[in-house]
């Protein structure tokens, strides 16, 4: 285990043994990711920010629990999957998928959506951005899991398997399979002229 | 199905570094013969990268919720055991007071004797004996004092 690992496990220790600020810092460092998971699952903000509390508190909760303090944050991920999975059973949550697709603007008409040239030095354009949480927001809610926490939260594939309780191949699976249907949606914006 | 189409099958597992041995191979090998596969590769590619920037959403700062839910939390569940910590010293309590009610008749509170008065003087030693004698005959009545009271009168007389 790494610096960063033991630094983890140590803060895991010190919040199941109770030290509430200890479990504040794991809090800071891993709120964003869970919120950005949730909120790419359920949709809403309000509703989002709700699930990432009760995840939180249900980790607290359920700590003395854990066995692996290094798979914190996989383990928190599962937390919050349950949650999900409970909302969408209750019917509470939707996913709001905007009823403008990308087929219907004129990729033409616009630039390419890039500031700057491809690939690394580029920054997003706002109707970039929009586009690609469109095209998240396409996937069935499996792929979008495991593209939010691979590709925006940086996860490795092994950690998501854990946290999904799948096998590795599977996690793998769906990235390519996500990947392929973004392809499709973002069309005209990753399409280049260089071949 | 044209070769193109098969390729195209694998090419976002190639794309995500999933595929391997064999299988890498033959896609290596008709990308390098393949413009149009070649294209469709980089747009993979692309989408990646922007999926890459896009970056997780500013998340709202609500620890100070999670804090208040989990100490109300603990509140809640040391509740209990402070009312039932109240519950047993309440109980001791009333047992005391119980106990020492029904103790206090049990325990018989020694009778006044001539022996216990010794140290008065003949006059009021035999004043008592008088009374005594009197309240022993009818102990529910005044009338022990006013014989009492009509014996010295004789005395005296």
């Amino acid at each position: 285990m790494n610096r960063d690992g033991d630094n983890l496990a140590d803060l895991v220790a010190q919040a199941r043994a109770g030290e509430l600020e200890a479990f504040e810092q794991l809090y800071r460092s891993h709120q964003g990711g869970i919120y950005a998971f949730i909120k790419h699952q359920v949709g809403e903000a309000e509703l989002a920010a709700d699930l990432t509390q009760q995840t939180f508190v249900r980790a607290w909760q359920s700590l003395p629990r854990l066995r692996k303090l290094g798979a914190f944050r996989a383990w928190l991920h599962r937390i919050a999957a349950n949650l999900v999975r409970d909302e969408m059973k209750s019917g509470r949550a939707r996913l709001e998928v905007l009823a403008t697709s990308l087929g219907e603007s004129d990729p033409i008409a616009h630039s390419p959506g890039l500031v700057g040239d491809w690939p690394e030095e580029a920054v997003l354009s706002e109707e970039l951005r929009g586009a690609v949480r469109l095209a998240l927001a396409s996937l069935v809610p499996e792929q979008r899991a495991v593209v939010v926490m691979h590709h925006l939260e940086g996860m490795p594939v092994a950690e998501i398997a854990e946290a999904l309780r799948v096998r590795p191949g599977t996690v793998m699976s769906r990235l390519a399979r996500a990947r392929a249907a973004m392809r499709e949606c973002l069309g005209p914006y990753v399409e280049g002229n260089d071949e | 199905m044209s070769k193109c189409d098969r390729i195209r099958r694998e090419l976002a597992y190639y794309a995500i570094g999933a595929l391997g041995g064999r299988s890498r191979r033959r896609v290596e090998a008709h990308l390098r013969a393949c413009p149009s596969c070649r294209a469709e590769l980089v747009a993979l590619e692309r989408t990646g990268a922007l999926l890459e920037k896009v970056g997780p959403e500013s998340a709202p700062d609500d620890w100070h919720m999670v804090k208040g839910t989990i100490e109300a939390a603990q509140l809640h569940r040391r509740a209990p055991r402070l009312r039932w910590g109240w519950a047993m010293g309440a109980a001791a309590l009333l047992i005391l007071v119980v106990g020492a009610l029904v103790w206090r008749p049990i325990v018989k509170t020694p009778a006044p004797t001539i022996v216990s008065i010794t140290q008065a003087d003949d006059e009021m030693r035999a004043s008592l004996e008088g009374h005594l004698a009197a309240v022993w005959a009818a102990p529910l009545a005044d009338e022990a004092a006013v014989g009492l009271r009509m014996a010295d009168l004789e005395g005296e007389g």
